[in-house]
């Protein structure tokens, strides 16, 4: 499963709390970005951010003046951050449910940043699309058909139906375990010692 | 004041309602877009708009397949249109209220699209901040309160 490290843009620039909303708009033209992350006050500080959005719906609409307005006054601080191995549909997910665009992507400190656009641009979603939650589904279809099954008859096309659906579900739940299939400690301590007497491998 | 003209992006490419949503993700990737407009079926139709957020979290955030989903299943159709002429300070207000950050450019026929991003790194709103007060008077010089005393 692609993670959130996988696809994030590494390049991120920070601003101070303090900073003037013209000095991050100067900042932003310059590096060509949308978003700055605004700096923590000590370890304890949660992360801020500040995107261009921010500035558009809390500054030019109401021609405040820019050199006059400060970061920490149009920022959203806390923010919501993203841990470095979330896969990237639980990425969407979470983007979706927060209506959010773009997140730091954080494990320990800062590492990058995500958006929608590396969702898009470089997210498998269009190759694998992946369901999220089949395992609770296949629950759900499995409860269903039998239900189904015990009112209409195990021969009735109402049933065969309901079975059908269970069916395609455990089969793209057992596509997706194949996927995510877990290397053994054999494999872990060959990958590790490949000269290893126990990690010879003969060929006939 | 700059004008929604002055700042729009003129490179603005169009999608059928009903090609996939696989295709439109395609075409933005290949031309770097962040969001395509949707064609008009006849004059008398709406204009109609389809952006990268839309994709996420419609579709990818759901695990649907883009190959078998429809660009008409997540546009936003009628969408808001600005008119050339605008002034950027009302662009502005316009995606604040209505909470959007892209609107298809239109006057007659479609010239362009602007953004949160053209406004940003294209407008003067930094150099030359605009007050209500300020905008009113530029729109109603004649007005009593827009009077002007000189020494």
């Amino acid at each position: 499963m692609l993670t959130a490290k996988d696809i994030m843009t590494k390049d991120v620039v920070t601003v101070s709390g303090s900073a003037t909303v013209a000095e991050a708009v100067k900042l932003m033209k310059d590096k060509g970005l949308r978003a700055l992350i605004v700096e923590r006050r000590s370890d304890r500080d949660p992360y801020g951010i500040v995107t261009e959005t921010d500035i558009i719906y809390k500054v030019a609409a109401y021609g405040h003046d820019p050199k006059k307005m400060r970061v920490y006054e149009i920022m959203t601080k806390p923010c919501i951050v993203v841990n470095a191995d979330l896969g990237v549909e639980y990425v969407a997910r979470l983007f979706a449910n927060t209506g959010i665009r773009r997140a730091p992507v954080i494990e320990g400190k800062l590492l990058g940043i995500i958006s929608v656009s590396d969702l898009l641009s470089k997210g498998n979603f269009v190759e694998k699309p992946n369901q999220l939650f089949i395992e609770d589904r296949l629950e759900v279809a499995r409860e269903e058909a039998r239900t189904v099954c015990a009112a209409k008859g195990d021969t009735s096309p109402e049933c065969a139906a309901a079975w059908d659906i269970v069916e395609e579900l455990q089969a793209a739940a057992s596509h997706k375990r194949q996927q995510q299939k877990t290397t053994t400690s054999l494999e872990d301590y060959c990958a590790n010692n490949p000269d290893a007497r126990e990690c010879r491998i003969y060929e006939d | 004041m700059m004008e929604a003209q002055e700042i729009m992006t003129r490179d603005v490419v169009t999608v059928s309602g009903s090609a996939t949503v696989a295709e439109a993700v395609k075409l933005m990737k290949d031309k770097s877009l962040r969001a395509l407009i949707v064609e008009r079926r006849g004059d008398w139709d709406s204009y109609g708009i389809v952006t990268e957020t839309d994709i996420i979290y419609k579709v990818a955030a759901y695990g649907h397949d883009p190959k078998k989903m429809r660009v008409y299943e997540i546009m936003t159709k009628p969408c808001i249109t600005v008119n050339p002429h605008l002034g950027v300070e009302y662009v502005a207000r316009l995606f604040a209220n209505t909470g959007i950050r892209r609107a298809p450019v239109i006057k007659d026929k479609l010239l362009g699209i602007i953004s949160v991003s053209d406004i940003l790194k294209k407008s003067d709103f930094v150099e030359k901040p605009k007050s209500n007060f300020e905008l009113y008077c530029e729109e109603n010089p004649d007005a009593l309160e827009a009077r002007i005393y000189e020494d």
